[in-house]
């Protein structure tokens, strides 16, 4: 894994436009990383309540633009001395890394929030003379030493999801724990270009303007659906239509401050809207109570306990349900079983009792059901003569 | 000479663990002779996911684990969807396969090249991979460790394809009750085919040839860490529209043997608390009727972890448990039985995907508008990489009035039950010889033989004082 140091500066220079990386910056950029006699920035990574997810998007960092992914950052950009998920010590050795590194000068990396319940017994770093480091303490003693203290994800810099309502184990952003001004860079899981760019940034020795969330603006200066393709688009109602807005379905674009329409994800394949689902606000402070429920979606709502554990045995008795199917292709419902010669089945949805038609019960002891373009298309069918069975409805 | 070492934290697992283990001699061999796992976060998501309108779980419950989020956004949707008892159209059966099965192929490459190998072999000579314990590093594997940059690749390159369909990855917002948003094109399918082939490729030329050199390597460990030699699996990956068949059946099998139980039915789940900080009264209940009340100290309790329990006895979930109820693979129960079973598991599931691929109708809606959301009661029973997976939901008023989540990592470390008897990973401590009590490096093969995942293990919690608890033949 020889890959020089400068690949990533020729990644910078060559992912400049996407990054959004001025000139000024490039060029202490290279002048940084030029010295190879310079030792690399050291970096400690803490996992606090998080979920890995910032980690594993990290890895998934990679440049059409030279040979630039994961393992280029981590041998020739940063000196990664602790990461509890990638390190190769374990234990002792741990955490004898990480203090010989704070001795001397660092960037503090937070991935998750800090939990303060249980006196932030809830979330244990390391044992260290038989006792319990909490992320809580962690975070204390290592950020006013740090040079810098990055929270990344949308749960080191406000809380994140695990702080959602009612936040079972009190958790607080790095910069409330600690008072100090932190550079936020969220999203659950946030972009492996948005990390990369800040650490870029302060290579080059600046510290990039930051919003008053203090995001960095050049990545979350403007709202997401201001940048949509889908903006001005038919606003879709339901899900499953091609190209619609989705703001009535409840996307979150019009109040998410984040570049994902143009960026994308996962070396910019897609990303969430143009997959067909909303954009659920992620990289916002107050994520997630600020916009949970997240759908706006109009689905009805049944108040129906379910007759058995299995619907799909019949009920006790001569009439039984043998096939129910929608086939979306020739728009034919389908309904088949046995029951008594000259028997009456009445086919209906389960929960309204809504019906859809009757048929009787042929002299060979079975009946059939089928309507072209039904009115609707139960979930649940039930078949009722004087006895009811039911069974899902299964779609073709 | 009895020495107790604790290994805090341990390393490369995705979570935050601590293993304390005792080493004594018996028999003249040097071995772990008690072993007490513990994690050491908890978060409290099923507490945060009440009187939440029930679309938002799929959205939330990913967020328990960053590595198989997929797994956490199926079985909720499968939960939901089982309370309306509704099917999803076959697209959004197929894209689901798909999207779950690109998750599984990035985390058993992840688990195997970057958190697993470095107790076989040296990684590259750079934090993060130095310093790192010296002991027992076999030469030989040289060329496994050359691979790393590779497999770094083909572990982005699965995230890429998943997100083909899926939106991004991790995490997807593409699952909701009632199907999948995507609508899949002609150039979709072409482009998902294209990262299928080159993972296939170095599934079968590059990983699965790996994985067998570190076997030939450490063939004793074909020897080591057989556990509670009980496997189950939820089963995942729907094969047909109904459901009911899966590409990994669900089932069972009971100490090691080859008959496969292939009912498995969740009211044979129980909770033990017994050894957890957790009321006894609520010892042994389903997780339907699971209550936490959380009671600490309490007697010989370690662990805020529950004990969950299938007919009264651990089970090991994962890979191996999963080839082994298929019959796939029923070569051994160890170690490197179950780093073999990950890989040729890996190798399964590119193939079948390769089918729900061609099973696509292009240009089709995978969502149906018709699809209402009952109140009542569901399960989601689906596979994480590593192992069993299962939700629970009670809808009223449309709201989650209750969630309830077992995630493998709490079947595989669980603790103690009330008949003493220890979880899967703690039984396959005990007995495993170690050489240096201070770089038990044979531990950490054991634990990452489970390929481990704390994030998943929602009901871990730790107390805010260190429990003073003298274990039975400690000094």
């Amino acid at each position: 894994m020889r890959i020089h140091r400068r690949h990533f500066l020729k990644y910078c220079i060559g992912s400049a436009a996407v990054l959004g990386l001025p000139l000024t910056v490039l060029g202490k950029l290279e002048q940084a990383l030029a010295d190879a006699t310079v030792p690399l920035p050291k970096v400690l990574w803490l996992n606090g309540a998080n979920c890995t997810g910032c980690t594993v998007s990290l890895a998934n960092l990679f440049s059409a633009s030279g040979p630039t992914d994961i393992a280029d950052l981590l041998v020739n950009t940063i000196d990664l001395a602790f990461h509890p998920n990638l390190m190769g010590a374990a234990g002792d050795l741990a955490v004898k890394q990480l203090k010989d590194t704070a001795q001397g000068n660092f960037i503090l990396v937070v991935e998750g929030g800090i939990p303060t319940a249980f006196n932030g017994h809830s979330c244990l770093l390391w044992s260290e003379n038989g006792k319990d480091v909490t992320a809580m303490e962690a975070v204390q003693m290592l950020a006013p030493k740090a040079d810098v203290v990055l929270s990344v994800g949308t749960c080191a810099s406000y809380g994140g999801i695990p702080a959602g309502d009612p936040n079972p184990t009190g958790i607080v952003s790095v910069s409330q724990l600690t008072g100090l001004p932190t550079i936020n860079i969220p999203g659950c899981p946030t972009h492996p270009d948005w990390i990369v760019w800040t650490i870029a940034s302060l290579l080059a020795g600046s510290v990039p303007p930051l919003d008053a969330q203090r995001r960095p603006k050049a990545l979350f200066g403007k709202k997401l659906h201001e940048i949509c393709p889908r903006k001005g688009r038919e606003e879709a109602d339901i899900f499953g239509i091609p190209g619609e807005c989705l703001k009535e379905v409840g996307c979150k674009g019009p109040e998410t401050f984040a570049d994902c329409p143009a960026r994308k994800w996962n070396s910019g394949t897609n990303w969430c809207v143009g997959a067909g689902a909303i954009c659920a606000g992620c990289t916002e402070q107050g994520f997630p109570d600020r916009f949970s429920p997240f759908y706006k979606v109009a689905y009805s709502y049944k108040e129906f306990t379910k007759p058995a554990d299995n619907p799909q045995q019949p009920t006790q008795g001569s009439l039984t349900f043998t096939r129910a199917e929608w086939r979306s292709d020739t728009k034919v419902l389908i309904a088949e079983g046995k029951g008594k010669a000259g028997q009456i089945v009445t086919i209906s949805r389960s929960d309204s009792g809504l019906q859809l038609g009757a048929v009787s019960v042929n002299t060979a002891g079975t009946w059939r059901f089928q309507q072209t373009a039904p009115q609707f298309i139960p979930s649940l069918m039930a078949a009722s003569g004087g006895e009811i069975t039911l069974r899902t409805v299964i779609r073709k | 000479m009895k020495t107790i070492t604790v290994m805090d934290p341990v390393t490369r697992i995705e979570g935050h663990m601590k293993v304390e283990i005792t080493v004594d001699t018996s028999g003249g061999i040097q071995q772990i002779v008690d072993a007490r796992c513990t994690g050491t976060l908890f978060r409290g998501f099923e507490t945060l996911l009440n009187n939440r309108s029930p679309l938002d779980a799929p959205l939330i419950t990913q967020r328990i684990c960053g590595v198989c989020p997929i797994s956490h956004g199926q079985a909720a949707v499968l939960a939901l969807e089982n309370v309306s008892n509704w099917l999803p159209p076959t697209n959004a059966r197929l894209l689901r396969n798909l999207t779950l099965g690109a998750d599984f192929l990035q985390s058993h490459i992840l688990h195997f090249y970057l958190l697993a190998a470095l107790d076989y072999t040296a990684g590259p000579a750079s934090q993060p991979w130095t310093p790192a314990w010296q002991i027992d590093l076999r030469p030989g594997l040289e060329t496994v460790a050359a691979n790393l940059p590779k497999a770094i690749a083909a572990r982005r390159q699965a995230h890429e394809m998943g997100a083909v369909f899926s939106g991004k990855m991790p995490n997807s917002n593409s699952y909701i009750p009632g199907g999948f948003t995507t609508i899949p094109t002609a150039k979709d399918i072409d482009a998902y085919r294209r990262h299928l082939a080159a993972l296939t490729a170095f599934i079968e030329t590059t990983y699965l040839p790996d994985v067998k050199k570190v076997g030939e390597v450490y063939k004793d460990y074909f020897q080591i860490g057989a556990g509670c030699r009980n496997l189950m699996a939820f089963g995942a990956f729907e094969m047909d529209d109904s459901g009911s068949t899966r590409l990994f059946a669900r089932g069972s099998i009971e100490n090691g043997g080859v008959d496969v139980q292939p009912t498995l039915a969740t009211t044979e789940i129980t909770e033990s608390v017994q050894f957890s900080w957790y009321a006894n009264q609520t010892n042994n209940l389903p997780p339907t009727a699971g209550a936490t009340v959380p009671e600490y100290p309490k007697g010989e309790a370690y662990s805020w972890i529950k004990a969950p329990r299938l007919r009264g006895k651990p089970f090991e979930a994962g890979p191996l448990a999963r080839m082994w109820i298929n019959r796939t693979y029923q070569g051994g129960i160890s170690v490197m039985d179950r780093h073999v079973a990950r890989a040729l598991e890996a190798v399964k599931i590119a193939k079948a995907m390769s089918g729900w691929l061609d099973g696509l109708t292009p240009e089709k809606n995978a969502y149906d508008n018709t699809y209402d959301q009952y109140s009542g009661v569901g399960i989601g029973l689906s596979e994480a990489p590593r192992g069993a997976l299962g939700h629970w939901v009670k809808i009223v008023g449309n709201k989650i009035a209750h969630y309830q989540v077992i995630t493998p990592t709490c079947w595989n470390a669980s603790p103690r039950d009330d008949q003493n008897v220890p979880g899967p990973m703690e039984q396959a401590l005990i007995g495993t010889p170690i050489k240096d009590p201070n770089q038990p490096i044979e531990a950490l093969r054991v634990i990452h033989s489970y390929d481990p995942c704390l994030s998943c293990a929602v009901h871990i919690m730790r107390p805010d004082k260190k429990p003073v608890v003298v274990f039975p033949g400690r000094q």
